[in-house]
């Protein structure tokens, strides 16, 4: 379980990354903290013909918060997601998102940007993203651009990037007054990916019924599932366990999950169910303390 | 001298911590892929993409012209050279396939290069022209009178390769009897592999000077790799050597000997170099031995008041494709007949075994081998009959349990159970698990909407196996040769072969209690054809009784030399003496002694101080052969939280009393035992391979074969009850009771908490929920 | 523009010796520090990422050396198993424990274990046996059952805080 042979570069700078990326485009592969890519290499199910390694590029390895946003750019590893001040203070859902990705070893190295790049459809920050109205920040020769998650993950392991892109972080905006998220999920062993998962956003108005609510879900298709029917349901109503329930009930109809050697669709179906009124009572559990 | 003489240490017994440690803490094992031999050359193999077809042709052209290779081999060279790997069944297979392939991941030809990066270059150019071929799965489906044949090449006319069947007279009037209640199960284990963490590999080296081969290999039996290699390249078993060095984990799995060993020594041999394969992971997932996959159609006839009065069980196995050593399809059934019984005095019983070949991955051995499913079968039907007769789970037990008094036993199955210890067992373990409060526990907790279960598994476990037939297919006895060097030293070589078990501190402890030396004054030396006399490796729980019964003959034989000749030097009758601190007195005269370095240097350079008649030389050599069977007991017993929403299962507690006999080490037979029991919680909830219809296999990484985590291992709490055996120390072996029992007590913790029955494992949370909701054909039973 | 490399000559300073060697780029660390540098005590256990075996220290963070390429690591700092017991030989006090706590049997694997508690512990020194527990199972043993390991962790833990004296190595 050797890899095929590639070249490798280490440019110092974003530009000199993103002038690589342009000048090998398809063979090119970006190696940030390779816990996903590095096992596809050894097993020789990826052979790019270059890798870009982004570690040595200066900068971009700093959680910041800027008007109104926090920025993940793209060195940050994940163990640093994990315990960052400024994100357990004004976004814990994604700490404790992060939290759950792989084991220690994993989060040491792995980056945050890398794993939204890499698309699997069971990880966890492309629903934290989606369920926080995230956007991904991607560089080209063109330019910066900001892509919402929905044009972002296209299918199983595939996003809209395009060669010569890269990237370069992941923006989260800062919640609203009288909002909160929260994220769970259900995998057989701790730092499996997991069955499902759920990240829930609720945002309520000065009469504490739901003004804005956002399910994003993972494990049940290709992409994370941005719960769209349900959101709809608990929107302008006040929140209770029935009505989480009933958002619940209309998400399971919703999904069209896959069956794998892991789980079966009815299976997945069923944790959505399972796991929804848990993310949407813990979101709400959050707005109760806050007040 | 003068300082007076401690009182003989007992080192058996005692917490010792292990000899071996210090070298793999520091991270200096050897194990095989650490030989760097130099001028080594390294293979990588190319194995079928499909589980059955004919192979039309191999392009290899381009690897062959690849300056950085060394050689490419196929079957047709092998076959050429007369090469094959003697096989089951008088079947010999080709250690790289001919003409056809007949499961996924099977080796078709060797590419040999200079480094394992290249080697697998060198193996993707490699372009293997196929003609599919029709493929059975399912072992069931394989025994269909219509079913395609999975080896066009096996001398049977169908797939059903093996057949036994056996029957007490007067079975057919038991179960036929409207008096008795009979309880009906089918009972189907997954497919597993024993999955040590190191992977299988091999380093083989020619010396044409003395045309002989030295192969260092991650095997659980040296002397048997040593005899097939020979064997299989027609060299003379003098001129093979194997070493087998430190060995990370084997559990079954690297007791067979494997095509890919056949072609490494074949390659070193042709090529005049060292040769290395270290099997990746996926490789092993692919072309390790798998385990279980078994199918056991079982019903039992009790009376109406719970007397166990007869079994049935008709077993059902996959060999793979090719029985290949000895097959997990005979060695888990036929094994299994002999201990279905379990500790209960079941008066009438039947059999049959069907060995089913199929286009998988062959089977062999894993831990526990022909235990787990037999003591699932066993504590299934008694858990059924319990719950439909209405009389306690524990109740029902003791009552058909073997007393006290009743051994030896002579079980239906035709075996002798030497004293143990199994109703004592029960009720230990009963009382540690808090058994007789559960039922207000169970209740508590339901108040507050959570679902508690109870499970036991009584178990008992074959060792440690002696003569039992007249085919000379094992070795049953194990020899140590011991000698004490003109320092005082003492040197032990044994034919037990440790991968983890902590022979190096186990045996060193058995003898120097014999010796009266401190412990560390002993090295055992095992794993090395031409260093220690022919022995039978370790499996089969054999070791400590074998292997340690062999070193304490020894070592009696030699305490016995070393007394006459301190006796002749101080003027003193042997029995007069006792030997402490390496130190002979006179018993009671602290003045009188002489060192044991001065009674070996008398040994080796003075002999004309010797007593008349004594040979030179301090060393023994005993050969110890065991009964037929020594059967350890126990029981486990489980207390689980089952989750209702998503079907989780969580073990709250875990207790284990086991009966081994004398313990050696404590220590290590708990280390054993946790060991075991993790190993059960992946037996029961966890591990699964998968092939999909067209056989291939779906969970090739650690990513989709699950094994347990540290989140997922319960903590032990132990019982030790000790019935010492008729060997030498009164041990018994212990090394697969933990994986024989752990899975039956998970599962009948779940049983209990759902009111269900369980038919398939493992029981991932699915499967547990379509229970809970009484969906059973969802979950498989 | 950068031009990218099949080949390179790096230096990876090894429990805090340079080692120089030309590697190929898709050579691993764990590779590189078995190979190159002679030190065999790093093992390879599944290659992709799962097992944790081959864990060792880059610039103080635990990494999986075979997810990690040799030419990543040039100019950098790397602390292997064979880097923790003192120069005269005196075990750590987590190989100490370890061994006193029976947390090794073929292993293995224990390279890794001792190489992630030994970066936990640095960051936790008094883990409570859940956060000992989590912490772990990024590294599989197929031996222990994990009950004797993860004693040894709170126990190393205790002896590095200084609440328990480590015995003289040698002993039994």
């Amino acid at each position: 379980m050797k890899p095929a042979t590639f070249s490798y570069a280490a440019p110092r700078t974003v530009e000199e990354a993103i002038e690589l990326l342009e000048a090998y485009g398809d063979d090119a592969k970006v190696l940030a903290g390779g816990q996903s890519l590095v096992p596809l290499l050894n097993m020789r199910l990826a052979q790019p013909k270059v890798l870009v390694d982004i570690n040595a590029v200066e900068g971009f390895d700093e959680i910041v918060e800027e008007e109104g946003f926090v920025y993940v750019p793209m060195r940050v590893r994940h163990v640093q997601g994990e315990r960052s001040p400024l994100l357990r203070e004004k976004l814990p859902v994604v700490s404790e998102a992060v939290h759950q990705i792989g084991h220690p070893q994993i989060r040491n190295r792995g980056t945050m940007c890398g794993s939204v790049a890499h698309a699997d459809p069971a990880s966890e920050l492309p629903a934290v993203l989606m369920a926080l109205d995230g956007r991904i920040v991607v560089k080209s020769g063109d330019g910066e651009e900001q892509i919402t998650p929905e044009d972002f993950f296209l299918t199983y392991l595939t996003t809209s990037l395009q060669p010569g892109q890269l990237v370069t972080a992941l923006r989260f905006p800062l919640l609203p007054p009288n909002s909160s998220a929260a994220f769970v999920e259900f995998a057989q062993r701790p730092g499996d990916f997991a069955l499902c998962g759920v990240a829930a956003y609720l945002h309520l108005d000065e009469g504490g019924t739901i003004a804005e609510a956002r399910l994003a879900l993972m494990g049940v298709g290709g992409t994370p599932f941005c719960a769209e029917q349900a959101e709809a349901v608990l929107q302008g109503e006040r929140p209770s366990a029935a009505l989480f329930a009933e958002a619940a009930e209309t998400v399971s109809q919703e999904v069209d999950p896959d069956s794998d050697i892991h789980a079966s669709a009815e299976y997945r179906r069923h944790l959505a169910k399972v796991l929804i009124p848990q993310a949407l009572e813990m979101a709400a559990a959050r707005l109760g303390e806050e007040r | 001298m003068s300082a007076p003489i401690a009182t003989r240490p007992q080192f058996a017994g005692q917490r010792i911590k292990r000899l071996e440690d210090p070298r793999f803490l520091t991270g200096h094992g050897q194990y095989v892929a650490d030989i760097q031999l130099s001028g080594t050359v390294h293979v990588a193999f190319v194995r079928s993409n499909y589980a059955h077809a004919h192979i039309k042709g191999i392009n290899a052209e381009e690897a062959r012209k690849d300056p950085r290779c060394f050689a490419v081999l196929t079957g047709a060279e092998l076959a050429q050279a007369k090469v094959f790997l003697p096989g089951a069944q008088n079947a010999p297979l080709p250690a790289l396939a001919i003409d056809e392939v007949c499961y996924v991941g099977q080796p078709i030809c060797a590419v040999v290069a200079t480094d394992r990066y290249a080697a697998e270059d060198l193996a993707e150019t490699i372009e293997v022209n196929y003609d599919p071929l029709p493929a059975v799965v399912d072992t069931l489906a394989a025994t269909q009178p219509n079913a395609p044949k999975a080896n066009l090449a096996f001398p049977t006319p169908g797939n059903v390769f093996f057949h036994m069947e056996h029957a007490t007279d007067g079975i057919d009037d038991l179960f036929a009897d409207p008096q008795v209640v009979v309880v009906r199960q089918t009972f189907r284990t997954q497919r597993q592999t024993g999955m040590p963490m190191e992977t299988r590999g091999i380093v083989a080296s020619w010396e044409p000077g003395t045309a002989s081969l030295t192969v260092y290999a991650a095997t659980q039996m040296p002397h048997g790799l040593r005899d097939t290699l020979a064997a299989a390249l027609h060299l003379s078993q003098s001129k093979v050597r194997v070493i087998s060095p430190d060995v990370g984990g084997g559990f079954g799995m690297k007791a067979p000997v494997y095509p890919e060993d056949v072609v490494v020594s074949f390659l070193a041999q042709q090529l005049g170099r060292p040769v290395k394969w270290i099997s990746d992971r996926r490789e092993g997932i692919l072309a390790d031995t798998h385990a279980r996959d078994g199918l056991h159609i079982a019903e039992a006839a009790f009376s109406k008041d719970g007397l166990f009065l007869g079994l049935r069980d008709h077993m059902i196995s996959p060999a793979g494709a090719y029985p290949l050593g000895l097959s997990g399809a005979v060695a888990e059934t036929v094994l299994a007949t002999l201990v279905l019984p379990g500790p209960y005095k079941v008066q009438q019983y039947a059999w049959q075994i069907d060995g089913v070949l199929t286009n998988t991955t062959p089977t062999g051995t894993y831990r526990g081998v022909w235990g787990p499913a037999a003591t699932w079968v066993q504590e299934g039907m008694i858990e059924r009959a319990a719950r439909q007769l209405g009389i306690d789970r524990v109740e029902i037990r003791l009552k058909n349990m073997v007393r006290k008094e009743e051994f030896p036993y002579h079980s239906v199955a035709g075996v002798v159970y030497d004293p143990g210890s199994y109703q004592e067992s029960l009720q230990l373990a009963m009382e540690k698990i808090g058994y007789a409060g559960f039922e207000e526990e169970r209740r508590q907790a339901a108040a507050q909407g959570r679902t508690l279960g109870l499970g036991i598994a009584c178990f008992i476990e074959p060792t440690a196996m002696g003569v039992m037939g007249d085919e000379p297919l094992t070795v049953p006895n194990d020899v140590a040769s011991i000698r004490i060097e003109p320092s005082g030293q003492v040197i032990a070589q044994v034919g037990i072969s440790s991968h983890g078990q902590g022979h190096e501190t186990t045996v060193a402890q058995l003898i120097a209690d014999q010796l009266g030396v401190d412990v560390q004054n002993v090295t055992v030396l095992h794993g090395d054809t031409a260093a220690v006399p022919y022995g039978g490796g370790t499996g089969g729980s054999r070791s400590i009784t074998i292997g340690g019964g062999a070193a304490i003959l020894a070592a009696q034989e030699l305490r016995q030399k070393v007394l006459q000749i301190a006796g002749h030097l101080l003027e003193a009758a042997p029995e007069d003496l006792e030997i402490a601190d390496s130190t002979i007195q006179v018993k009671g005269v602290p003045g009188r002694t002489v060192t044991l370095a001065q009674v070996a240097q008398t040994a080796y350079m003075l002999p004309q101080k010797l007593p008349q008649g004594v040979e030179p030389g301090l060393e023994a050599t005993k050969r110890y052969t065991p009964p037929p069977i020594t059967f350890s007991n126990g029981c486990h017993a489980a207390v689980v939280e089952i989750d209702r929403a998503t079907g989780a299962v969580k073990v709250l507690r875990y207790v284990v009393v086991e009966d081994c006999g004398k313990m050696v080490n404590p220590m290590i037979v708990e280390g054993q035992i946790t060991g075991g029991v993790a190993q059960g919680v992946g037996s029961a909830f966890l591990e699964q391979l998968v092939y999909d219809e067209n056989g291939q296999l779906m969970t090739t990484t650690w990513m989709d074969y699950l094994m347990p985590e540290s989140t997922d291992a319960p903590k032990v709490d132990f019982g030790h009850i000790e019935t010492p055996s008729q060997n030498p120390g009164g041990m018994k072996g212990m090394g697969e009771s933990s994986l024989i029992a752990s899975p039956t007590a998970l599962v009948s913790a779940v049983e209990d908490a759902l009111g269900v029955w369980v038919g398939a494992l493992p029981l991932t949370p699915q499967r547990v929920l379509a229970l809970a909701e009484g969906r059973q054909e969802d979950a498989g039973a | 523009m950068v031009i990218p490399v099949e080949t390179a000559t790096i230096t990876v300073t090894v429990d805090g010796r340079p080692y120089t060697a030309t590697v190929e780029a898709r050579k691993t660390l764990a590779d590189f520090l078995r190979e190159e540098c002679g030190l065999t005590g790093t093992h390879l256990g599944c290659e992709h990422g799962v097992c944790g075996a081959c864990t060792v220290l880059l610039n103080d963070s635990a990494v999986r050396s075979c997810l990690t390429f040799a030419i990543q690591a040039d100019g950098q700092e790397v602390m292997t198993v064979e880097g923790l017991a003192a120069p005269d030989g005196t075990l750590h006090p987590i190989q100490q424990a370890f061994w006193e706590n029976h947390a090794l049997q073929c292993a293995f694997c224990t390279s890794g274990f001792l190489m992630t508690t030994y970066a936990f512990l640095k960051e936790n020194p008094n883990p409570s046996e859940e956060e000992i527990r989590e912490t772990l199972t990024g590294n599989i043993c197929r031996c222990t059952g994990y009950q004797n390991i993860v004693a040894a962790v709170a126990d190393a833990a205790a002896r590095l805080r200084g609440e328990k004296h480590t015995q003289p190595v040698g002993g039994v």
